[in-house]
């Protein structure tokens, strides 16, 4: 690959295939990107604090560069389509919050029902597919105050993640960080043999 | 007018089957063939239910057999590339198919088949040949630019399909027909991207058509038939909002002539 994606694709690209969630995704990330004034993070000058594990996560990772691996993605387990996206360059922070059942049509309805039955026939793989394509416009060509509410916040900026050192685990002799280890008698262990241990 | 459009009752539910038929000739094996002013033609297992003659509707039902669907086939051009161009040095190779809806169908046959490579306005024929069984034209290492290349397959319906090459990386605006019978002219960018709206002219000896259906497929559909149908506005254009991965083929058939044109998703 040697020419920028859209960001759609760059989406796609990672997540792995097309789903309304994931275009609810880019919708929050470009319109993030929009409003903030902003390029993609490259060294953790962005921060998003997501408070929730589906789909549309992929696509802030994909598109605003705020990733697991880089420490600033931060997942609140909240079950909420809402997003916190913040600059530390100009200090501004969003939140951008998906509005109840702002993307239920009927359309949509009949693709959780195609994707809830798993197994599909071929007319209804190729139903499922004609139903992506609608979503797709639909999403991406409705006005965004109408898919969510936004407003500016104050925000108070995680540290950026820290290297910590790495220690042996005395009961399976693997790496742990250090800050992850809890300290025995007999040295550090481990979060997984605490916890086959009883914690102990 | 004096066409008709067809439906056919499939369990209860009228779907279009054919635009504007001029033709109907039922066979004595059950099957009823039909033919549009724009020279499409397809045989149906079907028996006419109803014909409402002011309305210009015309309705089948599916009989209990398989739908026989032999349709017109077409020819199309496929880089053969992960990333939809080629760089300085490399080998250009394309696939060549034949088939319907971006499914190759089995037997393709060179008889009549030629293909021309055209770059800056200057056309040369370049050999087509066979590859563990699929056909290819090899063009070797190209220069830097941008390179339209199309195939032509002679006989009672003529077959074209045609593809823009990018060796290196180009923007592809302003890009000029070749001038073939029947065409499809990407109408700015010729390849374009997910998300976005793709327009293309459809011309015939150089001349916009106007009203004329153009399908549109992608690579990997689920459907058995042309996903996308487009119809072309008074100068000869039409659109589409391109939602799948991959690759689209757009193809187009008037007067015994049907053209495709493969855009190619570049990264």
């Amino acid at each position: 690959m040697c020419k920028d994606m859209s960001p759609v694709e760059a989406a796609i690209q990672f997540h792995g295939h097309i789903c309304p969630g994931l275009l609810m995704g880019v919708r929050v990330a470009e319109f993030a990107l929009n409003k903030l004034g902003v390029g993609p993070d490259v060294n953790e000058e962005l921060v998003a604090v997501v408070e929730t594990d589906s789909c549309g996560v992929d696509a802030i990772q994909a598109i605003l560069g705020c990733t697991f691996g880089k420490g600033n993605l931060i997942f609140k387990d909240y079950g909420k389509n809402v997003y916190t996206i913040a600059s530390r360059e100009n200090g501004q922070a969003i939140r951008i919050a998906q509005k109840f059942r702002s993307s239920h049509t009927p359309e949509s309805q009949r693709y959780r029902e195609l994707v809830r039955k798993g197994s599909l026939t071929e007319a209804e793989a190729a139903e499922k597919e004609e139903l992506i394509g609608l979503l797709f416009e639909q999403l991406m060509s409705t006005p965004f105050e109408e898919l969510f509410d936004w407003k500016e916040i104050d925000f108070e900026f995680p540290p950026k993640a820290r290297m910590h050192a790495t220690v042996q685990c005395v009961l399976c002799g693997e790496g742990v960080t250090d800050i992850k280890a809890t300290e025995t008698a007999q040295g550090p262990v481990c979060p997984g043999c605490l916890a086959e241990n009883g914690g102990r | 007018m004096c066409e008709s459009n067809v439906y056919l009752n499939r369990a209860g539910r009228e779907e279009l089957l054919m635009e504007r038929v001029d033709r109907i000739i039922p066979a004595e094996d059950g099957s009823i063939f039909l033919e549009s002013v724009f020279g499409e033609r397809r045989v149906v297992k079907a028996r006419i239910v109803e014909m409402e003659l002011v309305r210009h509707r015309i309705v089948l039902e599916e009989t209990p057999e398989a739908m026989v669907a032999e349709r017109i086939q077409e020819i199309w051009l496929e880089p053969a590339t992960d990333h939809g161009h080629f760089h300085e040095g490399e080998e250009v190779i394309l696939r060549v198919f034949k088939g319907y809806n971006m499914k190759p169908g089995d037997g393709f046959s060179r008889d009549g088949l030629e293909a021309f490579a055209v770059a800056e306005g200057v056309k040369r024929a370049v050999p087509v040949q066979e590859r563990q069984g699929s056909l290819e034209i090899n063009l070797g290492q190209e220069a830097d630019g941008l390179l339209q290349v199309y195939v032509r397959q002679q006989g009672e319906h003529e077959l074209y399909g045609k593809v823009v090459l990018e060796i290196g990386h180009h923007h592809h605006h302003g890009l000029q027909p070749l001038g073939l019978p029947l065409e499809i002219v990407p109408a700015g960018y010729s390849h374009a991207r997910l998300g976005e709206n793709y327009e293309f002219q459809v011309l015939a000896a150089g001349e916009p058509v106007a009203g004329l259906e153009v399908k549109a497929t992608y690579a990997g559909t689920h459907h058995r038939d042309y996903p996308h149908r487009l119809r072309t506005d008074d100068n000869g254009r039409a659109r589409i909002f391109l939602t799948a991965r991959g690759n689209y083929l757009f193809s187009v058939t008037h007067k015994n002539i049907t053209s495709t044109f493969t855009l190619v998703k570049s990264y």
